[in-house]
């Protein structure tokens, strides 16, 4: 009996105790957020203990210790999953956040609401852990509509602002057709196998199963922005830079590739859902890695590269490999909050500039920024042997050397080429060369916050990957031999990425701007999708129902059809018939002579 | 015919050249058609009474349902010519000429 259970259970607790302190005095204190992070940072320490345990011995858990209700024959009861998947992501997701907390603590110095600011992260990260250690589908879905709340509260922090309040809704919205899916999956589990548990779902599925995994995989789509419910993630952007770094990059939108890899055994016997996974992901990777290379936004950039590694993990579970798509979310977590970090310190340091047009210089004036900016993008590109090469490389070997659609893999790497693209892109506009801004004074990154903060995500970013891939007990086994030029081709394409992009932009420094081509219209307008399925949709349906209720119903039904059609008909006949003078008078005393003329002619009648 | 009948009929003639000679209002020819109708109800009753036509009872009550019907049809056409034009002079009446 050792303390597996009892630490897991108070990293949880520990977490949720700054919550409870909300009532108190506490809460107002100027040192709350301080509280806040020490908080996640010994739930961190204290996660790290089950987590060495499970890595020594494979030891895995499940603690089911409330029995919330019966409903007939379904039992429903608080349980936590401690496995593989929850034990490993649990302390990584810890260790980023307390990375941004502390980071934010500099960020959002000068927000009069800091404390509620943190209050907000803490109860995102508690949903967070009660999402990724469910083991039922209704704990799950507590924790993913927690994730969605908590996103429209943070991208919507500003309020004033009317494009936050927009986007906020967004992600509220498609985070919602997304939810469509879980629920059909909850419905049909429930109906079919009596079941909302991992366990019996998993022992007990034996038919056809395409709807309630298509359902899962819709909730996917809409979580983690996949093509077709994509465009709240790079309006999500308008959020607070910790906000895009914690919930936008590394911990909320990976919630839907969680969910499909937690039903992995279910994918594992399906090919058609496998194949809609594969095409879905790589329409995915390829389609924002076009929209990222035009962009001028740096945090959108980042965005549009988050969803397009969002792909790239699709499109490992689409070749049947769950556990490389989640290592691959272990190591994004790192690099991607660490390159919304820096791009939050150069924010802050160019007085809130975030058009990479007017960046430039920053490579002599923001050193440490620059060094884990560059480190950052190389990890995120697949350098050998720093933390993305562990994951990335081997999805890309794998699917290289897996017999499913040449096509889904053909655009994978073309998407891989473009990350080293549009990376560099980042890279060249923000940092090097002369400044295009203002010369100010608030450049500085002597603050201890920011720099320990992306210091620890630093070391992170380029151990991390050596250090889990190391650690981790074997599992699927990844492919050992293929040709030299398979072995090869992620580093080609990106090597080929970085040189190409680097040759345009140094080529197109001095020349003239020309009127943008159709390519580049495309790529920057989000290829014309928001613009499409925003305005289109519903202006189609409001204009159906008012001619229906309104023009069919009220207007031609109730008052053309038949009083207005006979009040005209007879002014139009009258008019055509009648030939009067309106003398009424006369027309009177003419019946007056008549009626007094025939009865005095009939009296004297006999 | 007794005195009552004459008297009755009388009034119905009366009102009959009230309403087919009139000068200006539109008004005094709707209220001679009340006249009318209230003469015609009074005949109708009387005569039978008079002659014990019980069956014919319900005559007069179903004269007077329609005789306000009308009543209200001719207000309302009053109405209308009043809003349109202020008065109710009969010589504004002449829009159906060509």
């Amino acid at each position: 009996m050792n303390m597996f259970a009892s630490c897991m259970i108070t990293a949880l607790i520990l977490l949720t105790l700054p919550i409870i302190m909300t009532s108190t005095k506490l809460y107002k204190d100027k040192l709350y957020p301080y509280y806040v992070k020490t908080a996640t940072s010994y739930a961190f320490m204290i996660s790290m203990i089950p987590a060495m345990m499970f890595i020594y011995s494979g030891q895995e858990m499940v603690i089911s210790n409330w029995h919330w209700m019966t409903i007939q024959t379904m039992k429903l009861s608080m349980s936590f999953k401690l496995d593989y998947f929850s034990m490993i992501f649990v302390p990584v997701a810890l260790f980023v956040t307390w990375s941004i907390m502390e980071f934010s603590m500099w960020y959002m110095h000068s927000d009069p609401y800091i404390n509620r600011f943190f209050k907000y992260l803490l109860m995102f990260l508690i949903t967070m852990m009660i999402l990724v250690t469910a083991n039922n589908m209704f704990q799950l879905f507590i924790g993913w509509e927690g994730v969605g709340i908590m996103s429209f509260l943070l991208i919507g922090w500003w309020y004033g602002r009317s494009d936050a309040n927009t986007a906020a809704l967004q992600a509220i919205l498609y985070n919602r057709i997304g939810d469509v899916g879980f629920i059909m999956a909850m419905a049909w589990f429930l109906l079919h196998l009596n079941a909302w548990d991992l366990q019996q779902i998993f022992m007990s599925a034996n038919d056809n199963l395409n709807l309630p995994l298509f359902g899962l995989l819709l909730a996917a789509t809409g979580k983690s922005a996949q093509f077709g419910l994509h465009p709240w993630l790079p309006s999500a952007m308008e959020g607070p830079t910790p906000v895009s770094a914690l919930l936008h990059s590394s911990t909320m939108v990976v919630a839907g590739v969680f969910l499909l890899i937690r039903f992995h055994p279910l994918m594992e016997q399906n090919p058609t859902i496998q194949t809609l996974t594969l095409c879905l992901g790589a329409v995915t990777t390829l389609f924002t890695a076009i929209c990222a290379l035009t962009q001028n936004d740096i945090k959108k950039i980042v965005a549009f590269s988050t969803s397009s590694q969002l792909g790239l993990m699709i499109v490992t579970i689409g070749i049947n490999q769950p556990y490389l798509a989640f290592l691959h979310i272990c190591t994004h977590a790192f690099f991607k909050a660490m390159l919304f970090m820096c791009s939050g310190s150069i924010i802050h340091s160019l007085n809130d500039e975030q058009d990479i047009r007017k960046m430039g210089g920053l490579f002599k004036a923001l050193p440490f920024t620059t060094t884990s900016l560059i480190i950052g993008s190389l990890a995120l590109t697949g350098m050998p042997f720093l933390t993305g090469f562990y994951s990335k490389d081997l999805i890309i070997e794998t699917a290289n050397t897996s017999n499913t659609n040449a096509w889904a893999l053909l655009i994978t790497l073309v998407a891989t080429s473009m990350t080293a693209a549009y990376s560099t892109r980042i890279l060249f506009f923000a940092l090097l060369g002369q400044p295009r801004f203002t010369p100010i004074i608030s450049i500085n990154e002597n603050n201890p916050y920011l720099i320990n903060s992306i210091k620890r995500l630093l070391l992170g970013s380029v151990f991390a990957g050596y250090v889990i891939s190391h650690s981790i007990t074997p599992t699927t086994i990844p492919q050992m031999t293929m040709p030299h030029h398979l072995k090869m081709a992620a580093l080609t394409v990106t090597i080929l990425g970085f040189i190409l992009a680097l040759e345009l932009n140094l080529t197109m420094q001095g020349l003239k701007f020309n009127h943008s081509s159709h390519y580049f219209k495309f790529s920057n307008l989000l290829g014309y999708y928001p613009t499409i399925m925003h305005r289109l949709a519903p202006k189609t349906s409001l204009s159906m129902s008012q001619k229906s209720a309104s023009m069919l119903l009220d207007h031609i039904w109730l008052e053309s059809v038949l009083p207005k059609s006979i009040a005209f008909f007879q002014m139009k006949s009258s008019t055509l018939v009648s030939n009067q003078k309106g003398l009424i008078k006369l027309y009177f005393f003419s019946f007056v002579i008549t009626m007094a003329l025939s009865l005095s002619i009939l009296n004297y009648h006999v | 015919m007794s005195m009552v009948y004459i008297n009755i009929f009388l009034a119905f003639i009366l009102s009959l050249m009230g309403m087919l000679v009139y000068r200006s209002h539109l008004m005094s020819s709707l209220l001679c058609l009340e006249g009318m109708m209230l003469s015609l109800f009074v005949m109708m009753s009387v005569t039978i009474l008079n002659n014990h036509l019980t069956l014919a009872s319900m005559m007069p009550i179903v004269l007077l349902v329609f005789a306000a019907c009308e009543a209200a049809l001719g207000l309302s056409l009053l109405v209308m010519v009043s809003n349109t034009y202020g008065t109710d002079h009969v010589q504004n009446l002449n829009l159906l000429q060509c």
